[in-house]
């Protein structure tokens, strides 16, 4: 078979494609699809997607938190417990000084936050972002909280990009369910 | 077998590229700067200083090669220009770092841990138009030097050990004080290397308390055995009448023997503890610093201490006049250069008013009473300050 016959190539792209599915869970999501599962008591099932923002909304968004979103896409996870949706996860990317902070919000059906994670953290200095008791300052605020640093949320001494970055990070998300809400699978 | 090899071969490249998902190489700018305006009064009141000093441009450049390995770097220029003795061009960060998640690795030119704002000196994050003056003779801000860094952090908890050049033995004779003994990594030597371990919490929201100790055998230079010939014109004859016939001049050699000594070395060993609030509106700081010095066959030095502290006190107001943060605060403290000096241990009395249109932005204003063995000065200053 030569080297770049169309079968050669389809024949590669299916053992990608079949590579990925069995071996390719990605650590990202796997660490993000166990922290999902172990803040829920009873039986869930979670389910992965991809949400193409908008670009009118998207930019509405931007304005509104005065921070670009990483990318024109996100992952989301539908939490169903009795298929019945109780909650959405969305991840997203913030700046940090130089590098990406992976983080996820759960977003209850009405809007308000149930907990943030700080998925991955790649610098050195600012990584108290990642500290379950600076996250849980964002339980229960929605797209109406005040998210000001130094007035609702405390600072972090040392980690002052982090913090002003994902607060902004996180409130996007806020922002952003109500409109994508009824669009989320 | 071979498609089962290559659907692992490719699996492990799929997880690979997973991984990276969200990272790009790719390279990051940033800085931050500070203009001051410097007015001083002696005790009859009358001026002793009114300058205006962009005392600090710094360009920060880092590059991502992976998430794992990056190059970060700092270029400052102090009061605006370099020429003759005004005026510094500093490498004050160039280092290759490793990060792991929960601890990494530093080399190249590092900053110790040591006090608040030796690592965190960007000026929106401290009260004052200047630094304090604690954290320029107790704790010698900035404080670079070439070397390595080993980090670690868990459950709030950090930790580094951070290993670098000498201090300069010889600075710290000439100045009285560790920040003459800064190497700035300028052919610097690492005999003893100077090490620094530190420890911090970071885990309740709002508060960093930490502390470090320091300690360098900093080497002195020795001194050359030498002859010194000085010929001086000197009255071998004569008496000390008007009349100087009988006056007889010659030229005479002045001999004087210098004894030569070995080299030495000052220990140096620092402690210092810190705290910092800046939550709930409001804005605390704690400070407190000892530094001993005891000579090892150094010459011309005698063992002496230096010791002090600083307690900020402040209050955010920015709700009431609806503006992002405007905090008035409260400075009180003593820097001792020798502790048993009382010529060289200081007071300060020193509050202010710091506005942040915008986290990044703080201008500021200060007003301090200076006193040195019972005489009393005062300082005022105006400045603006960024980051970005």
């Amino acid at each position: 078979m030569r080297l770049h016959s169309p079968i050669f190539k389809l024949k590669y792209f299916i053992l990608i494609l079949i590579s990925a599915i069995l071996l390719g869970g990605s650590p990202i999501r796997d660490a993000t699809e166990n922290y999902i599962t172990s803040q829920f008591e009873d039986s869930i099932s979670v389910k992965m997607h991809t949400l193409v923002l908008d670009t009118e909304l998207k930019a509405l968004v931007q304005n509104r938190v005065k921070q670009r979103f990483f990318r024109d896409e996100l992952y989301y996870w539908t939490i169903t417990q009795k298929d019945t949706t109780i909650a959405y996860a969305l991840m997203d990317n913030v700046l940090g000084k130089s590098m990406p902070i992976t983080f996820l919000v759960i977003v209850g059906i009405d809007g308000r936050i149930i907990i943030s994670k700080v998925i991955k953290y790649r610098e050195a200095y600012g990584g108290e972002v990642g500290n379950k008791n600076w996250l849980a300052q964002f339980t229960h605020f929605s797209d109406t909280s005040d998210f000001k640093v130094g007035k609702n949320i405390d600072g972090i001494s040392g980690a002052t990009i982090s913090v002003n970055s994902l607060a902004k990070g996180i409130q996007k998300i806020a922002v952003l369910f109500p409109f994508i809400k009824d669009k989320l699978n | 077998m071979k498609t089962i090899f290559t659907v692992v071969f490719f699996g492990i490249i799929n997880m690979a590229i997973a991984q990276d998902e969200f990272f790009q190489p790719g390279s990051t700018i940033g800085g931050y700067g500070e203009l001051h305006w410097n007015k001083a009064n002696d005790a009859d009141g009358n001026s002793t200083k009114n300058t205006m000093d962009f005392h600090r441009f710094i360009i920060y450049y880092g590059y991502n090669w992976t998430e794992k390995w990056s190059f970060k770097s700092e270029v400052e220029l102090e009061h605006n220009f370099v020429a003759d003795d005004h005026g510094e061009l500093e490498l004050e960060q160039a280092f290759v770092n490793y990060h792991a998640g929960n601890w990494g690795f530093q080399g190249g030119v590092i900053l110790p841990t040591a006090g608040l704002l030796n690592e965190y000196h960007e000026p929106p994050l401290f009260l004052s138009v200047e630094r304090p003056v604690y954290s320029k003779y107790i704790i010698p801000t900035t404080w670079f030097g070439n070397g390595f860094v080993f980090y670690g952090n868990h459950s709030g908890f950090n930790f580094r050990l951070a290993l670098l050049e000498d201090l300069n033995g010889d600075g710290i004779v000439k100045d009285g004080h560790i920040r003459g003994g800064r190497g700035k990594g300028f052919k610097t030597t690492g005999e003893s290397l100077t090490k620094n371990f530190s420890a911090s919490y970071t885990g309740i929201n709002g508060l960093r308390v930490g502390g470090s100790f320091t300690m360098n055998e900093a080497p002195t230079s020795a001194i050359k055995a030498e002859t010194i010939h000085t010929w001086e014109y000197t009255q071998t004859a004569g008496t000390e009448t008007e009349d100087d016939s009988d006056d007889f001049w010659e030229w005479a050699d002045k001999v004087k023997e210098i004894e030569g000594k070995d080299g030495g070395s000052i220990g140096v060993s620092l402690f210092e503890i810190n705290a910092k609030y800046d939550a709930n509106k409001i804005f605390a700081v704690l400070e407190y610093g000892k530094s001993d010095f005891k000579g090892n066959n150094a010459n011309d030095f005698t063992d002496f201490s230096s010791s002090g502290y600083y307690l900020d006190m402040g209050y955010n107001i920015g709700d009431f006049v609806n503006t992002n943060k405007l905090i008035p605060w409260l400075r009180i403290s003593n820097v001792s250069k020798n502790d048993d000096d009382v010529k060289k241990q200081t007071d300060y009395l020193r509050f202010g008013l710091t506005w942040w249109p915008i986290n990044d932005v703080a201008f500021k204003t200060d007003f301090a009473n200076v006193t040195t063995d019972g005489t009393t000065t005062t300082e005022f200053n105006l400045g603006i300050g960024y980051k970005f």
